[in-house]
């Protein structure tokens, strides 16, 4: 192997790393409730992958996912899937937080992004949306939970199709993931920043 | 004009220009807020029913993305009715115009402008909005919503402590936890059936369908959707309560995502002066719905002719998930046309009665019709069958329905006698067909064969009552009430012979029955035994000394034997019992006639 072939996989290595720990630089600035700051992928026994779940307390779309998502939790969570609630919305105070999880029996750890680090870096666009995040710090899936809502003011009985879940399905079975991104509805993020 | 000149002139207007820079074209305080305060915040206030406020230029600004977009797609404010339907008490709606402005003042970043621009904050009263009850209950115990993903619908029978006749103006519902509470049916029930209903399920309220004796109190709607309080009625249109009465309140609740307590309040509000004018409601629609699955243009029609001049007060359309287009059209005497209703994307969450800010003359002679279109395909997202199925006429939420419905002021009270017998016909001719396409599914269902079959006789038509009744009584061949019931009906459609086959197999299986043997009796009578009519009346009447039919036929009975001084006592003997009254006053003057037979032989 000649030298510039070496000088290129350090390259390669350089860039891996930088996607593998895009959360570890301080700037990013996600909160526990406590106000600290929280490196949410930091690597830990036995996860496999990361799920963030982007709520507001005041969403009713979102609220009325909450016995969903604890649902998801607890299927996955058992395989290796960290859930985290990520409160999206910067204006609400952690006591607020506090008495949201309460009031929605909520067993998921929950952060703050006030600066939405997390929903830039998920790409995620309202609440309720989730992302799936590999232990290696990639993004395989972001939108929504499932299919249930069409739209704001439209939703089905029931939904068709249960895309977290089979994001989640196909990210432990080692399977790309088939869709990688898909519309969630729900209250906008980026107008809490305003 | 010299050309250095014209420099200088251009360069005066630019420095002009960066002096004082251009107010924002749309701003908050002058612009936006009007529209939240008029269209939002009734709802979108603390304590409202909505779930965030919409009223600080904070709030609005951090959902202003969210507000341009609902807006735009008509979702908000929740106004079905397109504005051709008429204009309506509450009604809110946003202008073409208005919901580009909302859009131009994301576009140019939610500016806040001058406060001074604001208009005066609207303040809404704390408690009732239409004044202190005269009466408010409440349930006795709160229901508890469970997180569920589905909508929960829940009917509680609540009890009216009244002791006297009231008159009602109105009504005030509040929802108690208006975070889950999407909208409520409310009925009157002078009967215990819902109270029993509701009794029989352990926790509060009972899930299913309503009684059919709970109704909406004659003439008048109820009901409550989210920022809607039906004013009061004059005194003189109130509606008569009378003691005994529930009321019947059918709750949708959407689970919020947390374990709801529910303990809705409703406040009454009543008139010291017996009404004068009565409304009467009219319902067009279909009950022969049939769906085939994946159908996605299903069309009900339907079609009344007003006998006389009405002015309409109110409409209300009704249908389930699968409905899309509602259309209530009146067409005069002169063929032009008006719209009552146009609904283009019908959403069975936002049901509403749309009561007319003034009311709507029509002629006698008036058309008014419906014409709704139904889509049951897997396009339809509210379809609560997928893979879509078969959907017929019915009143739980998996069935469907098409009603349009209309109150009426007639002019006078004779024209409201035409009216109200003639609507009542229509509607009742209606409602057998649902009960039909109800019996095509549940055939073994005596209840709905019974209904019908006492619908048929109220119609006039004993013989279709017969085979309903017949029907009960193969199902339920040890049932002596269905054997009764058949038999009543032969007796009216005048198959005699097969009425006392009936009534002696009915009595077979109960022979303690008063009513049968009456009923026995005048089937006997009718048949020309007077003799044999004698004995099983005499036994009607031993059973039951206060069998007021009984008493009354064996008196005739007696009568025809030529003993009228039996006949006149057994006449008395009726009389005591019900000393007033159609009967009484028949009884009176068959008693007279047997009186004069007694004096001159």
């Amino acid at each position: 192997m000649s030298r510039p072939s070496a000088v290129a996989a350090c390259v390669v290595l350089a860039i891996m790393m930088m996607i593998a720990r895009p959360m570890s630089a301080g700037p990013l600035r996600v909160l526990d409730l406590d106000g600290r700051l929280v490196d949410p992928l930091a690597p830990a026994p036995g996860v496999r992958a990361t799920v963030f779940v982007f709520i507001t307390t005041d969403c009713p779309i979102a609220n009325r996912y909450a016995p969903e998502i604890q649902h998801l939790t607890s299927i996955f969570a058992s395989q290796g899937v960290r859930f985290w609630l990520v409160y999206a919305n910067p204006h609400e105070p952690p006591a607020s937080i506090r008495n949201h999880l309460r009031q929605f029996q909520y067993a998921i750890p929950a952060l703050r992004d006030p600066e939405h680090a997390l929903v830039r870096f998920t790409k995620a666009t309202v609440s309720p949306e989730a992302a799936v995040v590999d232990q290696g710090g990639v993004l395989l899936y972001h939108g929504r939970i499932d299919d249930r809502w069409v739209n704001i003011g439209r939703d089905r009985p029931s939904p068709t199709r249960s895309d977290l879940a089979e994001a989640l399905r196909a990210t432990l079975d080692g399977t790309p993931v088939a869709q990688s991104a898909t519309p969630a509805v729900g209250c906008i993020l980026s107008d809490f920043l305003r | 004009m010299t050309r250095a000149s014209s420099t200088a002139l251009l360069l005066l207007l630019s420095t002009a220009t960066a002096a004082a820079p251009q107010a924002p074209e749309v701003t908050f305080a002058r612009d936006i807020a009007p529209l939240m305060y008029d269209a939002c915040a009734s709802c979108h206030r603390e304590g409202g029913p909505a779930p965030f406020s919409l009223i600080t230029y904070d709030q609005v600004r951090r959902r202003a993305t969210q507000i341009a977009d609902v807006t735009h797609r008509g979702f908000m404010p929740p106004w079905k009715a397109e504005p051709e339907s008429g204009d309506f008490v509450g009604q809110r709606r946003l202008s073409a115009r208005e919901i580009e402005r909302i859009q131009r003042w994301v576009e140019v970043g939610t500016p806040e402008g001058d406060p001074r621009d604001l208009p005066r904050r609207p303040t809404w009263p704390d408690g009732w909005l239409l004044g202190t009850p005269d009466l408010i209950v409440t349930l006795e115990a709160p229901y508890t919503l469970p997180a569920t993903s589905t909508d929960v619908f829940r009917i509680f029978a609540i009890p009216l402590p009244i002791a006297a006749t009231r008159f009602v103006r109105g009504i005030e519902f509040h929802p108690g936890n208006a975070r889950v509470v999407h909208h409520a049916n409310i009925r009157v029930d002078a009967t215990p059936a819902s109270r029993q209903l509701d009794a029989a399920d352990p926790s509060p309220g009972y899930d299913g369908l309503m009684p059919r004796s709970a109704g909406y109190p004659e003439g008048h709607f109820l009901g409550w959707t989210p920022g809607q309080v039906a004013p009061l009625v004059p005194s003189d249109l109130a509606w008569r309560l009378e003691p005994g009465s529930d009321l019947v309140v059918q709750l949708h609740m959407q689970p919020s995502g947390a374990v709801e307590e529910v303990k809705p309040s409703i406040g009454l509000f009543f008139g010291h002066d017996q009404p004068r004018h009565t409304p009467t409601i009219l319902r067009l629609g279909s009950q022969s719905i049939d769906i085939p699955p994946g159908e996605r243009q299903y069309v009900i029609k339907d079609a009344y002719t007003l006998p006389v001049d009405v002015d309409v007060l109110a409409v209300q359309p009704h249908a389930h998930y699968r409905a899309r287009v509602i259309k209530g059209i009146a067409t005069l005497p002169d063929g032009s046309t008006r719209w009552m209703m146009h609904i283009t994307d019908w959403d069975f969450r936002w049901q509403h009665v749309y009561r007319e800010v003034a009311p709507i003359a029509l002629p006698k002679g008036t058309v008014l019709s419906m014409e709704y279109t139904f889509d049951n395909s897997a396009e339809n997202v509210r379809n609560p069958q997928l893979p879509p199925a078969r959907v017929s006429w019915g009143q739980r939420t998996q069935d469907e329905m098409g009603d349009l419905w209309f109150q009426l002021l007639a002019r006078n009270d004779r024209d409201r006698a035409t009216l109200a017998g003639d609507v009542n016909r229509k509607m009742t001719a209606e409602d057998v067909i649902g009960y039909e396409t109800m019996l095509r599914l549940s055939p073994d269902d005596t209840e709905l064969h019974d209904d019908v079959a006492l619908l048929y006789l109220g119609l006039g038509r004993p013989a279709d009552a017969v085979r309903h009744f017949a029907a009960s009584a193969a199902i339920a061949p040890q049932s002596a009430a269905a054997h009764y019931n058949l038999g009543t009906a032969l007796a009216a459609a005048s198959r005699l012979d097969e009425a006392a086959v009936a009534l002696r197999q009915a009595l077979e299986i109960n022979p303690g029955s008063a009513a049968a043997y009456a009923n026995l009796g005048a089937v006997v009578l009718q048949q020309g035994r007077v003799g044999e009519a004698v004995k099983y009346l005499e036994e009607a009447v031993r059973l039951d000394p206060a069998n007021l039919q009984g008493l009354n036929t064996l008196s005739s009975a007696y009568a025809a034997s030529g003993r009228f001084d039996r006949a006149v006592a057994i006449a008395d003997a009726a009389l005591r019992l019900a000393p007033s009254g159609p009967l009484a006053v028949e009884i009176r003057s068959r008693r007279e006639a047997y009186r004069r037979n007694l004096k001159d032989p």
